[in-house]
């Protein structure tokens, strides 16, 4: 019963999802107020049919209805009840169904603030979110439907494999409970973690979140309202799709540097990569869009951020679902990939088009021109060029020249970690420059004396840290370079602060009632700064546990012990046990020390699924390094271990929380103005 | 007196801002230092994983060979420690798995056209790139009415540049 509800539930929201776009974009082109009315509600009521498909499924999966063939390929009876949960997304089909229910819950959000301001948009940005909508529950309900039950086919010897289909075959029956029971596969090893909790609802409530912007882009060009107003809303869904986008990606970077082993949280992976593109595009956008609305400039430039932010969404989603690239954090291969990429192109050449029609036509030209090199706009503008570059540089490198080697030249390539960095390290030194000038700069215009004279005491501070930096050792020029360009537009960010506090001061305030009272007073200004400060503090993390990270690997007799740097890692023990779960446990048991006293017990470890072993490490965390130690292998006599010394390592986790709360700072006032301005309207 | 008066009022705020720049300046050096303090050039051992790091598994697409676990990557490290016992440098062992398994084993690739082709497209976008966006500034620059002229700073976002000011008035004020 409860797989009949679900499909139902389904197939409702997807007719619902059809209709909304066909009637919403007739609504809108033949101006007919009810089409648009009865399009934005059968929209609206998406969201209610896909929260019961929803909870259909996690009923199912708390409940262990085995039956459903989704439950028994991501559950086993020994799974706790939170990944019970968690396998909502622990796998393709739960995952894009969860994909739908965020889409719908985005779109239900966006009618609902912004269906009186900006009404003449409304129609087809309702379109737009509703055809991407529709593509979605398409493939969940005819290729990878979650609601598909086991059947055994009549005639069927015993023990014979069971169909997995979502109606009901001629004659079929349901197989044993207990067979199925006993049969249940589990959720994958990598994902029983906290980090998968949270990681995936953030990166896909990041990806959705670019539709938003994506749909508002689209209806301007659609209704030809090309004015600076559509970008207001469109910035600010941005801003928001950004703040999840970011969260999942520090979290995604968390769960690698806990579960997979490697002492590290960013591999470049092409499937990482992917969901790290339409950040780059997302973030040229949340600054070039604050051109156009102060400026009327950038329009052109604007809306192509916007569909490349949207494309490399569907791309990266396209990547990690259709099996085209293998990598840890991929989806198996299955038949969603050639619908996908055909989507993809269909929705991203619409989108063009209208660009380029609008374009010929002349409503796309800029109220202002670039006056002066050292303007904000143009810093901004250079700020965009990085970004860009860094997009083709990782798009090259992850997916264009490996399709092309293969395609052309009939050659496997890999391109590793080396190779991005020799882009990237210089366009990320180049990108905190920018962040540090590009705020000192005024709009318009500014003189390179006044330019030089608000620069003179981040420089100053800049030129002490670097030297302070050389005589504790560190001579390595990209360090230095690094280290320089990070703390430059740290000390800009702070500079700005503690200008506007202590102006504030003189309303004899104390200093943290000036500081509160000035983030309140401009929360999009300094919201901005603290992001800039995350930023900065995450690249100071980078820069030391990548370039400064200690990694040896040594093979312990029991009770023998290794010094690495001022650290020295005693084998004490080893363990094997059997967890509630079934997985066994070997353990190692570690003492560390340092300066010949006893700081942390460790117990490193490999958890020996049925099919994969997974490599737990033991860490000594602090805000100078993190000791993490893995064990390779071994016995009660003897074990290897992998150690590595990651310097300043927590910093890119504080930094992210920074960057996170910098820009809930800046994106909540907009929000509330926005509820006042609509109450009163 | 009151001019004394003045004199020590001066000479107090002006003590009191030059330790505040001290007192920044020292923050700098020792944040600086903590920095410095936390990493030490690398230093490793282990020269498998130093040549290990760079080549990919060749089972699991994408998985760096010193991190993967499988039967085929720990046949591929006792491989790399025989032939760097046997003299070879990191160079001659990556170069002896490529010649066998192909580019797919290592991170750069080694096939000179294939190479050439990873390093120059990038490059030559960012280079495009940024020689579009200054041809624009030249041009824009070179325009009579885009010099810098009240317009472009006057109504430039009024929130903003009125914010601005009042703030630098108001540190005028302090000094």
């Amino acid at each position: 019963m409860l797989a009949e509800i679900g499909l139902s539930a389904l197939a409702i929201a997807f007719a619902l999802a059809v209709y909304a776009a066909a009637v919403s974009a007739l609504g809108g082109r033949k101006q007919l107020a009810r089409w648009q009315l009865s399009g934005r509600n059968a929209a609206l009521l998406t969201f209610p049919a896909l929260v019961l498909a929803a909870a259909v499924l996690v009923i199912a999966l708390m409940t262990e209805q085995y039956q459903l063939s989704y439950v028994y390929s991501v559950t086993d009876p020994q799974t706790p009840a939170l990944y019970r949960f968690t396998a909502l997304w622990g796998s393709q089909r739960g995952s894009l169904l969860f994909w739908s229910l965020l889409m719908s819950l985005f779109t239900f959000t966006a009618i609902a603030l912004n269906w009186r301001a900006e009404r003449r948009l409304m129609p087809y940005a309702i379109a737009t979110m509703m055809a991407t909508l529709a593509f979605f529950l398409g493939l969940s309900l005819f290729l990878e439907n979650p609601f598909e039950r086991w059947w055994l086919l009549p005639g069927a010897a015993p023990g014979a494999q069971e169909v997995s289909s979502a109606l009901i075959p001629p004659l079929a029956v349901a197989p044993s409970e207990a067979a199925l029971r006993a049969g249940a596969q589990g959720l994958n090893p990598l994902l029983r973690h906290f980090g998968m909790v949270i990681h995936p609802p953030m990166l896909y409530l990041g990806f959705v979140g670019f539709t938003i912007p994506f749909a508002f882009a689209l209806a301007a060009l659609a209704a030809g309202e090309l004015s600076s107003g559509w970008i207001q809303a469109t910035r600010r869904w941005s801003l928001i799709a950004w703040i999840f986008l970011s969260l999942g990606l520090i979290l995604g970077g968390r769960w690698a540097y806990d579960v997979l082993g490697w002492g590290g949280y960013w591999g470049w992976d092409p499937v990482e990569n992917a969901a790290f593109l339409p950040w780059l595009v997302g973030t040229a956008f949340i600054h070039s869009a604050m051109i156009q609305e102060k400026r009327g400039m950038l329009k052109l430039w604007n809306m192509l951020l916007v569909i490349a932010a949207f494309s490399a969404v569907m791309f990266g989603t396209f990547a990690t679902r259709s099996g085209v690239i293998e990598s840890v954090h991929s989806f198996a291969r299955s038949e969603v990939g050639f619908p996908m990429l055909a989507f993809w192109a269909v929705i991203t050449l619409i989108a063009l088009a209208l660009l380029l029609w609008r374009w010929g036509r002349g409503e796309l030209r800029d109220e202002r021109q670039f006056a002066n090199l050292l303007s904000r706009e143009s810093l901004f503008v250079l700020n965009n060029v990085v970004f860009i570059a860094l997009f083709i540089a990782i798009f090259w490198g992850s997916f264009g020249l490996p399709i092309i080697s293969e395609l052309v030249f009939d050659r496997e390539v890999t391109i590793g970690a080396e190779t991005f960095e020799f882009f990237v390290v210089p366009l990320f030194i180049a990108m905190y420059v920018l962040m540090g000038v590009a705020p000192l700069s005024a709009w318009g215009a500014t003189s390179l004396p006044r330019l030089g004279a608000a620069l003179r005491p981040p420089l100053l501070l800049t030129a002490l840290s670097v030297l302070a930096l050389a005589l504790s050792g560190t001579v390595l020029l990209v360090a230095t370079a690094g280290y320089g360009a990070v703390l430059f537009a740290a000390y800009v960010a702070l500079c700005e602060i503690y200008r506007g506090v202590k102006a504030r001061r003189r309303l004899e305030e104390s200093w943290p009632r000036a500081l509160l009272a000035l983030v309140r007073r401009n929360q999009r200004r300094y919201g901005g700064y603290i992001v800039h400060l995350g930023v900065t503090v995450i690249g100071i993390g980078i820069i030391g546990s990548t370039i400064f990270q200690t990694e040896v690997q040594h093979t312990l007799e029991r009770g023998g012990s290794v010094a690495v740097r001022d650290y020295r890692l005693r084998y004490d023990d080893f363990i094997r046990a059997r967890a509630v779960d079934g997985r066994m446990m070997n353990i190692s048991v570690v003492t560390l020390s340092r300066d010949g006293r006893e700081i942390a017990r460790m117990r490193p470890r490999i958890d020996d699924y049925e099919q994969m072993p997974m490599t737990i490490a033991g860490a000594h965390s602090t805000l100078e390094n993190d000791f993490y130690v893995l064990l390779i292998g071994g016995d009660r006599e003897r074990a290897a271990f992998r150690i590595y010394i990651n310097p300043l390592v927590n910093l890119v986790w504080w930094g992210g929380l920074l960057l996170i709360v910098g820009t809930v700072i800046a994106v909540y006032p907009k929000v509330s103005r926005q509820r006042k301005r609509e109450t009163a309207g | 007196m009151m001019l004394s008066a003045i004199t020590r009022e001066l000479d107090f705020a002006a003590a009191r801002r030059w330790t505040w720049r001290i007192l920044v300046a020292l923050f700098a050096v020792c944040a600086s230092l903590g920095i410095g303090r936390a990493q030490e050039n690398r230093a490793s051992d282990t020269a498998v994983i130093r040549v290990a790091e760079r080549m990919y598994c060749p089972v699991c697409e994408n998985i760096p060979l010193d991190e993967c676990q499988t039967t085929a990557c720990l046949e591929w490290k006792d491989e790399i420690a025989a032939q760097l016992a046997a003299g070879r440098n990191p160079q001659e062992v990556i170069n002896s798995f490529v010649a066998r398994f192909g580019d797919h084993v290592v991170g750069v690739p080694q096939d000179p056209l294939i190479r050439a082709l990873t390093f120059a497209l990038p490059l030559l976008a960012t280079l495009l790139a940024l020689g579009i966006g200054l041809r624009g500034f030249r041009r824009f620059a070179g325009s009579k009415q885009l010099s810098l002229d009240a317009e472009t700073t006057v109504d430039a976002d009024l929130s903003d540049a009125s914010y601005r000011q009042r703030l630098e008035q108001d540190l005028r004020a302090l000094r």
